[in-house]
């Protein structure tokens, strides 16, 4: 049997089958210039184990330790949830992502909780919510908008944008919007019976100098954000003309 | 239970062995430990990734062959321009006689190809087989043998086969 250097190799590092195994073992037995090369492939696997083996005693430095602590995790997290969900939506060819969402720099409002100010105030997010049946829902110029706009034909500077569109697990449709307002808001309203309660509030300033092509990267999604979307949405956003057609059958 | 803290625990658990298979890669002990620190702060950040039918040092192994390549690679050869060539070559053995052997064998390896460097590292030093090798570098078992083969001839030849038993030519 004529033993190639890379079977020798191989022998040394464990990784023949039981017959080759032998024949290189009777190899070696019966030649001494066998024996010798893989003597050589043994040592020298030996000496580098040897030597990089001194770094497992040495202390693993305080930074080090600190990384494997305290770096942030993946995961679980929030964004990476969007980031999937974006990626998901963008492999499909469709124009939804989550753009509005990422611009803001918000803390979320889940359910009916509504900061007073808002409601009070003088300007026009007074006239865009009211609570019913202790909900909160869409009213004035947001319910028309939910109503009417498509995210495609929709004015860059409408007061209201409409971003994404969906069902939810009760198959009702739900879409989220940002008000154009100094202050900026954003929420997520789902369309029961004939309003459209509104499921999330978030509150913050959308990124400035918008024109509907507002950044995805480097803005981190508020948590509660998409997780009020990950957890109300069925399926996938609808495209373009799953929108249309929904808004010509008045969402229902 | 929480799994994060696990994961973080097997991280640092994993640290003795990623900072050794650091060294083989980087050969300077500061620049193989920023290697190690990008290593494990991009594991923590995509650990969704790893799927359990893989080893968590080898996952780790690649996402560290893959910064070396990518980007750390680059920026050590720019600082090492000025800096001497034994800089940072480590010396924690009190022993002479040990501290020149390691110091020849972890210079010739440091002569060596990335490629070939880092087929040594896995298998030799860090003993993973071939399969999981491949895996690592990202390239097929056979890829990872001839490395492995051509490695082996060159640090030979650079130590002069020293470690082997004298003598003995037929």
């Amino acid at each position: 049997m004529n033993l190639t250097d890379e079977t020798l190799m191989a022998y040394v590092d464990g990784e023949l089958d039981d017959e080759v195994r032998a024949a290189v073992e009777a190899a070696m037995a019966s030649n001494p210039a066998v024996a010798r090369r893989v003597a050589q492939q043994r040592a020298l696997r030996e000496r580098l184990r040897a030597t990089f083996d001194r770094v497992l005693d040495e202390p693993v430095p305080e930074r080090l330790l600190d990384a494997s602590r305290s770096a942030p995790m993946g995961g679980a997290q929030v964004a990476d949830l969007a980031a999937r969900r974006a990626e998901r939506v963008d492999a499909r060819g469709r124009r939804w992502a989550l753009p509005q969402w990422a611009a803001m720099a918000a803390s979320l409002v889940l359910g009916v909780f509504v900061g007073r100010a808002w409601l009070s105030g003088p300007d026009a997010q007074s006239t865009m919510f009211a609570s019913r049946e202790s909900r909160l829902v869409a009213e004035g110029a947001l319910a028309r908008a939910l109503d009417q706009q498509l995210t495609g034909t929709q004015a860059a500077d409408a007061s209201v944008r409409v971003g994404v569109s969906f069902r939810d697990q009760a198959s009702d449709f739900c879409r989220t919007f940002v008000l154009r307002s100094a202050e900026g808001v954003a929420g997520l309203a789902c369309r029961k019976g004939s309003t459209w309660r509104v499921e999330a509030l978030a509150h913050g300033a959308p990124a400035t100098g918008d024109s509907g092509q507002m950044q995805m990267a480097g803005a981190p999604l508020p948590p509660a954000i998409v997780t009020a979307i990950e957890s109300t949405m069925a399926g996938e956003p609808l495209d373009a003309d799953a929108e249309a057609a929904a808004q010509r059958a008045g969402w229902k | 239970m929480n799994r994060s803290f696990e994961v973080r625990e097997q991280v640092a658990g994993l640290l003795p062995r990623l900072r050794r298979f650091a060294r083989t890669i980087a050969r300077h002990p500061h620049d193989a430990d920023d290697l190690v620190q990008i290593t494990v702060e991009r594991a923590l950040l995509r650990f969704e990734q790893w799927r359990p039918d893989t080893r968590l040092e080898s996952w780790m192994f690649s996402i560290m062959k893959n910064a070396w390549i990518d980007e750390v690679r680059a920026r050590v050869r720019r600082d090492r321009v000025l800096a001497p060539e034994e800089a940072g070559l480590d010396v924690g053995d009190s022993s002479a006689d040990a501290q020149l052997a390691s110091m020849s064998v972890e210079r010739a390896l440091a002569q060596l190809p990335d490629e070939q460097r880092i087929a040594v590292g896995l298998v030799l030093v860090e003993g993973l087989s071939y399969k999981e090798a491949a895996y690592v570098a990202d390239v097929p078992i056979g890829t990872i043998t001839s490395r492995l083969a051509r490695g082996r001839d060159a640090l030979m030849k650079i130590l002069g086969e020293a470690g082997g038993p004298a003598g003995e030519d037929p």
